[in-house]
Formats: C-alpha cells, sequence, structure tokens
C-alpha cells in the first residue's frame, strides 16, 4: 500500500523532471521551486523522487546523517569518541516538512524526557538534521508558517542549523536541496525565501489530448495495482537512477570556458536581477545539464536552458510586483 | 567550510567596514544592509578566521580580560580578591553567532537545569552575550529579530553590561561586542534606535561589471570544486590581511588626530543634522582605523571623507519638513477652481514618483470628475460615469496600528499586535501549572519541587525528586498577524484635486505594512450605488497592490453600505478564524450621499457605523482623506466617534521617525 508512482511514469512535465534531476545530480544547486495549478503532478513527481536516489554513506547509529568526511574533518568529535567509526550504505532521504510544523520539531530542542528523568541537557534532533545531504520538500510552501520560513533560510544560507533554545546550545551541519511546490493563487512567496530556491519552473496542465489520455491510463493502472505497475516501470527508473549516477560522476570534470563565464555574467546584468547568486546557479545548472548529457564542456545552450530555470524568479525585485514569466532572450 | 574573505571579489566598503571593526572593536560593529545575494554573510563568516589572538582569564565562561580586574566577572573578582593569581590562555576574537530561533535565555543566560537538578545548586550558565564578550556578535537577517530579542541586545549594547535577573539568577558581567548585523531592507526597516547601535553602515548591491562578475564565478567555482585547495592558494592573501589587522590594532595608540581634524569631523556631522554625539566618536574611531590600518601615523581629511558615508547612511535625519501653510483666507471661495491643495496634490510635483511603482499612467486630474469638495449636490449627475484611475501616490512608513492584547492562546505568526502564543515560541512572560505543548519551565518546576524534597526521599540519582504535581509550563507572548480589512472610498468626491493619488499612496504603505507584518488582507471597495469586495481575504499582497493601483475612482458615496460590506465580511471572517483579531481600515472623507436606504445618506451612514462599532472583537481605524484647512466638515471624526474607532488624518499615518533611510 506504500507504493509511491515512479518517477519515470509521469508523463510529460519535462522542465519540472529535469530540474530535479539536475538538483539529484548536483546539490549545490540549492533547491527547486515547482509553481503551478493544482493536479499537476506537482507533488507525484517530489513524492517519487526518493525512488530514484544515489545512496550514501551515513554514520551509523547517529540522527545526523554525517558524512565520512564530516566526521573525520572534527567537525564532530564526539560522536566517535576513540572508537571507530561505522557507516551504513543509505539512499539520499526526502524529508518532508508539513506545513504546520513547530519550530521546535524543525530545528530540534531540548530533550523533555531526558532532562526530567536524569537531569541531563540532551539536543533531540529536528527535521533539518534528518534532512542534511537530503531533500527537504515543503508542499505548498507559501503557507508555510512565516518564522519556519525564517528558519529555514537561516539554515539554507550557510549549511548549518545552529540552535539556542530552552538551555540547549547546539550547532550541527543541516545541508539540504530546498523543494517546494505552491500553487501561486494563495500569494507569492517572500523574494528572500525565492532567492534561495536554485531554480524555479511552471508547470501547467498538459495541452496535448493524447498525453492528458495517457496521464488517466496510467494513473488508473497504478491505482489499480500499484505494484504491478512500479514493476512494470521497474526497468526504466532503474535507468534513469544509472544515468544520474553516471553524469555525478562525470560533474567534476565539466568545464567552463572564460566567453560561457562572460555570457552569464552579461545575462545577469541585463536582466538586473539582484545579486550574484543568480549568475552562480546559472554556471551550476549549465555544467549539470553537460553531465546530464554526457558531456564535459559546458555549451551556449546549456547556458539557455540553465537561465530559464535559474532567472524567472529572481525577476521579481520587489515584494510587490508579480512574477510574471518573463520572457528571456535566446530561448528555443 | 567557510569562503575565505580574502576570495571575494568587489564589496569593497564592506570589506572595509568589517576590517576597521576588526581593528578597533570600538567602533560598534557594522550594518550590511543590501539586495539578497551579495556576500553578506560570506563575509562576516569569513572575517572570523582572520581575527587577531586575544588572552583570556582561562576556564572563565565570561572570557575576562585579565589586563582589566575592573570589569572581572563575579566569579572571577571572587578569586582575584581571595589573591589567587588567574590563570591565562588565548583564544581567537570570537565571532557569535545570533540564530533567528534564539530564546531569551539563551541570549542573556539563565540557570543551569543540569547542575540544579543534579547536584541542587544553583549556578549561572552564561548565554550569547557571555560569549561575544571581546568579539563580534553577528546576527544575519537583523530586521527579522524579534523584538525582545532586539531590546535585550541593544541593552547589553549600549552599556557595554548584560545583567540577569530572571528565573532566581541574580548576575552580571561584562559584555562589550562589535554589533555586526546584515538585512535586505525589503523585508522591513530597523527601529532608529537599534540602528544607532551599529557604528557603521554600508549598502552593497551587486557587482555591475561584466569581467568582475566573470572572475567571481570563477572563485566560486574553485572553491565549491575543491575547497581545501582554494583555502590554500588563497592563503598568503589571508595571512597578510590577519597580519595587518593585528598589526594596525597595536598601532592604533600611536595614530593622532589633529584638531583641524576634530573640527572637521563635527562640522561635518552638523552638517548632516545627525541625532547625538555616537556620530562624531565613531568617525574619529574608524578614521584613525583606517590611518593605522594602511600604516599611517596622522589622519586626514581624507580619511575622515573615506569613512562619513559608512557614518551617516543610517544616522542621517530627515530635513524638518515645513508646517503646512495656512490656507489664504480670502481665496476660499476661488479654491475649487484651483487644482492645488497643501497636502494632496504635492507628491506628483515636487518629489518623483517612488521608483519601485510602476507610476507610468500619471493621473488625468483634468478630465477627472471635477466635483469639488464643498459642493455636494452636484456629484450626483457629474462624477456617475466618468471614471478615473489614479496612480499610486508616494509611500511612506506607517505608525503602529495594533490591536489590544487579551488573554487568548493563538498558534500564528507573524509581526503586528501582541498575543499569548501557544506554540513554543515568544517571550517567556510567567510559568503556570497548566500549559500548552510540553513547554516546560525548568526553573520554576525546580522551585515549586523544591519545598517538598524533605518529603521525598527517594531521588534516583538527582539531587532533586520532580513529581507531576510540581511541574511549571511557560506562558509565553509574542507578535501575530491581524487580518486587515481596507475599505476604500472610490467615489467621485476622493478623485477631486487628484487626492486620490496621496490616498492610494497611504493605501499602499498600508499594504507595505502589512507585507512586513505578514498580515492577512481584504479590501472592499465603495462608490456608485453599492460596496464590493473586490479582494477576497489573502495574503497575496501582490494582487492587492495590482487591485489599489487599477482601482477607479467616479461615482457617488455610498458610505452605509461601505460599512454594512464591511460588517459582514468581519463576521464572515471571525466565523472562519474566531481569533484572526479584525483591523478594519475605512478610508474616506465621510461625504456620503447616496444610501439604498432611501433616508437620508449620512444618517444612514452613522447608524450603520454604531453598529458596527459596537462588535468588540473589530478594531475600526478611519483615515480621513479631506483636504485640511478652510472648509473641512469633520464629517471622517464624527464618523469615527460613532463607529468608536481611532482616527487619523492622511498625514498622520506617517510613523514620526528623525532617520531618513530610504536612500538607495
Amino acid at each position: 500500500m506504500n507504493t509511491t508512482y515512479p518517477f519515470a511514469a509521469i508523463v510529460g512535465q519535462d522542465r519540472m523532471k529535469l530540474a530535479l534531476v539536475l538538483n539529484v545530480i548536483n546539490p549545490l544547486l540549492s533547491g527547486v521551486l515547482i509553481r503551478g495549478e493544482k493536479g499537476t503532478g506537482k507533488s507525484t513527481a517530489c513524492r517519487a523522487l526518493a525512488e530514484v536516489l544515489p545512496e550514501i554513506e551515513v554514520l551509523k547509529d547517529s540522527a545526523f546523517m554525517l558524512s565520512p568526511e564530516e566526521v573525520s574533518s572534527g567537525f564532530w568529535q564526539h560522536c566517535h569518541n576513540g572508537t571507530q567509526a561505522q557507516y551504513d550504505l543509505r539512499k539520499v532521504s526526502v524529508v518532508e516538512l508539513p506545513v504546520g510544523a513547530t519550530e521546535d520539531r524543525v530545528v530540534g530542542t531540548l530533550d523533555l524526557e531526558q532532562a526530567l528523568t536524569k537531569g541531563e541537557k540532551r539536543f533531540e534532533p529536528g527535521l533539518l538534521a534528518r534532512a542534511h545531504r537530503g531533500f527537504l520538500y515543503v508542499d505548498e510552501v507559501n503557507l508555510l508558517d512565516d518564522h519556519v520560513v525564517d528558519l529555514l533560510l537561516d539554515s539554507a544560507a550557510m549549511g548549518v542549523n545552529s540552535v539556542e533554545r530552552e538551555g540547549v546550545s547546539f550547532t550541527h551541519p543541516a545541508r539540504f536541496t530546498l523543494v517546494g511546490t505552491m500553487n501561486p493563487e494563495e500569494g507569492e512567496l517572500r523574494p528572500q525565501l525565492l532567492d534561495r530556491f536554485g531554480l524555479c519552473v511552471n508547470v501547467a496542465g498538459i495541452n496535448d489530448p493524447g498525453q492528458r489520455v495517457e496521464v488517466m491510463e496510467r494513473r488508473a493502472a497504478f491505482d489499480q495495482d500499484g505494484e504491478a505497475f512500479t514493476q512494470k516501470w521497474q526497468e526504466e527508473s532503474a535507468e534513469l537512477a544509472d544515468k544520474i549516477i553516471r553524469a555525478k560522476e562525470l560533474l567534476p570534470s565539466v568545464e567552463a570556458d572564460r566567453e560561457i563565464l562572460t555570457a552569464i555574467a552579461r545575462l545577469c546584468i541585463e536582466t538586473g536581477i539582484d545579486g550574484h547568486r543568480g549568475d552562480i546557479i546559472i554556471l551550476k545548472t549549465a555544467k549539470t545539464l553537460a553531465a546530464w548529457q554526457g558531456r564535459t564542456q559546458v555549451e551556449a545552450q546549456d547556458v539557455d536552458i540553465a537561465a530559464e530555470l535559474a532567472l524567472p524568479h529572481r525577476m521579481r525585485r520587489q515584494p510587490f510586483s508579480e512574477m510574471g514569466s518573463a520572457p528571456i532572450g535566446a530561448i528555443g | 567550510m567557510v569562503y575565505p574573505f580574502a576570495a571575494i571579489v568587489g564589496q569593497e566598503q564592506m570589506k572595509l567596514a568589517l576590517l576597521l571593526n576588526a581593528i578597533d572593536p570600538l567602533i560598534g560593529g557594522v550594518l550590511i544592509r543590501g539586495q539578497k545575494g551579495t556576500a553578506k554573510s560570506t563575509a562576516v563568516r569569513g572575517l572570523a578566521h582572520l581575527l587577531p589572538a586575544q588572552s583570556v582569564v582561562r576556564d572563565c565562561l565570561c572570557a575576562c580580560d585579565p589586563s582589566h580586574p575592573e570589569s572581572f566577572c563575579p566569579d572571577c573578582l571572587r578569586l582575584s580578591e581571595a589573591g589567587t593569581d588567574l590563570p591565562q590562555t588565548q583564544r581567537s576574537t570570537p565571532v557569535i553567532e545570533l540564530p533567528l530561533n534564539a530564546t531569551e535565555d539563551m541570549v542573556l543566560g539563565s540557570f543551569d537545569f543540569e547542575k540544579a537538578l543534579q547536584k541542587g545548586a544553583r549556578v549561572f550558565q552564561p548565554g550569547l552575550l557571555a560569549k561575544a564578550h571581546r568579539g563580534f556578535l553577528y546576527v544575519d537577517e537583523v530586521n527579522l529579530l524579534v523584538d525582545h530579542l532586539v531590546d535585550v541586545i541593544m541593552d547589553a549594547a549600549g552599556s557595554g553590561m548584560n545583567i540577569v535577573e530572571r528565573e532566581g539568577i541574580s548576575f552580571q558581567h561584562a559584555s562589550r561586542f562589535a554589533l555586526v548585523g546584515t538585512m535586505n531592507p525589503e523585508e522591513g526597516e530597523l527601529r532608529p534606535q537599534l540602528l544607532d547601535r551599529f557604528g557603521l553602515c554600508v549598502a552593497v548591491e551587486g557587482e555591475q561589471d561584466i569581467e568582475t562578475r566573470a572572475q567571481l564565478l570563477e572563485q566560486r567555482e574553485k572553491f565549491d570544486a575543491d575547497q581545501a585547495a582554494h583555502a590554500e592558494s588563497c592563503r598568503t592573501a589571508s595571512q597578510s590581511i590577519s597580519e595587518a589587522i593585528t598589526a594596525a590594532g597595536s598601532a592604533l595608540v600611536e595614530v593622532v588626530i589633529e584638531s583641524h581634524i576634530r573640527s572637521f569631523i563635527s562640522n561635518l556631522c552638523l552638517e548632516n543634522n545627525v541625532a547625538g554625539h555616537r556620530a562624531d566618536l565613531v568617525l574619529q574611531r574608524a578614521a584613525r582605523a583606517l590611518a593605522a590600518y594602511e600604516g599611517r601615523t596622522k589622519v586626514s581629511e581624507e580619511d575622515v571623507a573615506r569613512i562619513a558615508p559608512m557614518v551617516f547612511l543610517h544616522r542621517r535625519r530627515e530635513a524638518q519638513s515645513p508646517p503646512p501653510p495656512p490656507p489664504p483666507q480670502s481665496q476660499l471661495q476661488s479654491e475649487q477652481d484651483n487644482p492645488r491643495d497643501d497636502e494632496t496634490s504635492d507628491p506628483r510635483e515636487s518629489q518623483p514618483p517612488p521608483s519601485q511603482h510602476d507610476s507610468d499612467s500619471q493621473p488625468e486630474n483634468q478630465d477627472s470628475p471635477d466635483n469639488s469638495d464643498s459642493d455636494q449636490t452636484n456629484t450626483a449627475d457629474m462624477g456617475a460615469e466618468q471614471d478615473a484611475v489614479f496612480s499610486i501616490g508616494d509611500t511612506f512608513k506607517v505608525r503602529s496600528i495594533q490591536s489590544a492584547q487579551d488573554r487568548k492562546l493563538r498558534t500564528g505568526s507573524g509581526r503586528r499586535s501582541i498575543s499569548r502564543s501557544s506554540t513554543r515560541r515568544g517571550r517567556y512572560s510567567r510559568s503556570a501549572m497548566s500549559g500548552a505543548n510540553n513547554d516546560l519551565a525548568l526553573d520554576a518546576t525546580v522551585r515549586a519541587a523544591a519545598i517538598h524534597q524533605v518529603h521525598r526521599p527517594e531521588r534516583r540519582g538527582m539531587a532533586l525528586a520532580i513529581e507531576r504535581v510540581d511541574w511549571r509550563f511557560k506562558i509565553r507572548e509574542t507578535r501575530m498577524s491581524n487580518f486587515l480589512l481596507f475599505v476604500v472610498d472610490a467615489s467621485g468626491s476622493m478623485g477631486a484635486q487628484a487626492r486620490m493619488v496621496a490616498v492610494k499612496g497611504a493605501v499602499m504603505s498600508l499594504l507595505l505594512d502589512a507585507y512586513q507584518k505578514r498580515d492577512k488582507i481584504a479590501m472592499i471597495s465603495f462608490r456608485g450605488d453599492d460596496a464590493e469586495l473586490i479582494l477576497p481575504p489573502t495574503s497575496s499582497i501582490e494582487t492587492s497592490a495590482r487591485l489599489l493601483a487599477e482601482l477607479p475612482v467616479g461615482g457617488r458615496t455610498p458610505l452605509a453600505e461601505g460599512i454594512k460590506t464591511a460588517q459582514h465580511e468581519l463576521l464572515r471572517q471571525l466565523r472562519r478564524e474566531p481569533e484572526c483579531r479584525p483591523i478594519a481600515l475605512l478610508v474616506t472623507d465621510g461625504k456620503a450621499n447616496s444610501s439604498q436606504s432611501g433616508g437620508s445618506p449620512w444618517s444612514h451612514a452613522l447608524k450603520c457605523a454604531a453598529l458596527a462599532g459596537a462588535d468588540q472583537r473589530v478594531r475600526w481605524v478611519v483615515v480621513d482623506t479631506e483636504a485640511k484647512g478652510g472648509m473641512s466638515l469633520g464629517l471622517a471624526r464624527q464618523l469615527a466617534g460613532s463607529l468608536n474607532a481611532e482616527y487619523f488624518e492622511t498625514e498622520q499615518l506617517k510613523a514620526r521617525e528623525l532617520i531618513d533611510l530610504v536612500r538607495s
């Protein structure tokens, strides 16, 4: 009963799928915001993502999802005081942040039971600890309680969650890829949070009747027998996961010419976006795209697609101006 | 791994301001204002690795300076008075980060419950203010910090002391730190009081040069590809900065400030009309640090001139606006022919329109219904068909409007009115026997348990035996958002003399304020025969801003219908969210001249107002848009009386602030 709809079986919505896959390949893209109407497969895609995620090494018996580097760099000494640290292979996790989550559950807080029965100060980790090195998924992110948004900004900015609450003072790494979905009819996000999402895609219902029928058929088949359906798509899913791993391996060797860099800089100055995060994200996205297509050299077309993914939500400069899907030159 | 300070491309002003503070922390910190993604936080975090070492008393939790016995904390004082030689150690200057989630006890310090429960000892556990002593206190997004924390920090920054009297603890220690804050002005401004605590202030923007931007991209990619190698590649640069800071710090005392430089400084401060003397002192210190940093022993006028913009950016006072000229008595009769009015028609002419709001459609006030203020009988046949759309006038910072405090628990967030909170957030005001959310007040629990200890022999390894009856919970207060209902008069009389431009400016200002306080809003406009809910309750302020820009003006004034529709909507909202604390803002000149009931429109409006005003759950605010002076009828004030509402003229909505920040 716990089967999720396979990622590979989602019909259409190529932009959205591409943006998600790019984030799996390169966690430094810092997330994607999916804007669109109801019933366009936004949440389905995000939940299905878990299945195609690669595996990572994680410190055993620890709630903080630490990598071997983090343990050995001394960032986390007290975890293995003297003893040999052991690691598990685990899939990258997708942690869902419910809209009604309270602050103490998000950042973590004092472990009350330990405090009262043993008189000990112990930190009880929150969702941000579990989301470290993984995905933090917020459905309807624009409805999130405002101060929780501030907390997310705080840790998304530097990849560290520091807690100063109720007698506990604690810091742990929290680098996560923020994935949010929203329906713009319910209100926009604050520009500050928008900027933290590396990429942004607008999704709409599919207009092609053939594809719409396809959506219905697949959905019906899935509802009838989820397991069999997933089985049927097994091969495609495995292939996708493989391709992601190959791209991940290729990514460090992808290079971009100086001309590509100046082209990106020029584009960002011309569109008049705030700050430099846009530039950085475009370059990273272009590199990731090249890796995804098995190349080691960034081409101009990569930059075009990257700009299309990284700029729309950055064009809105003031809290009040509406977010139009402003046309960006040279995009085919 | 932190991105190295030395590898930050551009942003010279910001880097200089931070370096000056590293050389002389008594400059008092720096506020970095700017857009998203301009390396604000990166710079501050990078700086931490370049700071010089300092000697401290070993194991002292308040980081006392061994060479300054006069500022010892109580523990060190006791030891040194007893004749003990205090052990010393070196540490690097701390940069302590204040996370937005911090609770007040962690900032100030509070009692250590671990020691209390296990050993029965009452011990002070120092907070962030102690950790930041002799270093930097860094607040990212300082404008989002909750008010009570702002107060606490301001207090310590001002006095250099942290005095704790809470939770059964009485303790004080020195806490002198340079306050470093970053903020994005879009999300709301800081209070002037806090602004002044920052020694320097810089505004940052993205680099506009293509080559610089490309270089920045290159650096960033190198860093992301291999952090260790990148750090290695800029090690010499980092080291030379770090050495320069240390050298300049010890050379500070030798830098001379001649008297003509001092008078230059004070003249500058006078010219810039700053409040108080902090600007003079900061300017002097910072100029000295700059001279020391550049290896000179004399402060030059050029040093002062380079620093001055950072000192004045956040301190410059708004020039006193001249009082509105008294209306020329002899011209009263001709006023209606003259499309000038001392408060309403000016914004378009004397000041440029605010750049952030699109104002391409200038008001066509010559074509607009030309019905005058005092001429009510004619409006019916004149204004009805001629609708006009006015642009949005200048916006301003509005005064604080909030609802009264009650005893209800709420779960929301936001930043308008104070409420008791049922979430574990907000200021811990007191404790109670029952509480929501397992929000245990340990101090009160320990106190409650203490008196029963004689009768509880079994301790389970703890100094105190605590039972369920001892549990005390925190009662917290925090600011929360409200439901704001805008009721806007869009009748023809509002269009007279382009008054609607200023009115829209005022409503826009209120909307901006609502955005920063995260309110939910709805909007009703009334004109012609009826009132209409043009914006159902939403958090989408973008839509409301667009609707406001498009709002046409013209027709009669069905004031009573406006109030009735508002009341209806308020009741509906209260049924849906009984704890939403609505504030209704009625923007009108009060000149009712239309009513569906048939009787006198004005008396009908008053009747409806009295009815609506009787609902205690709603707070009404009347914004009077009538032109003052001359023939003002004061109808809106009368209306406010019936509504039991607060009454403001448009001008009075402006927050009375001394400091003009809006420069960029």
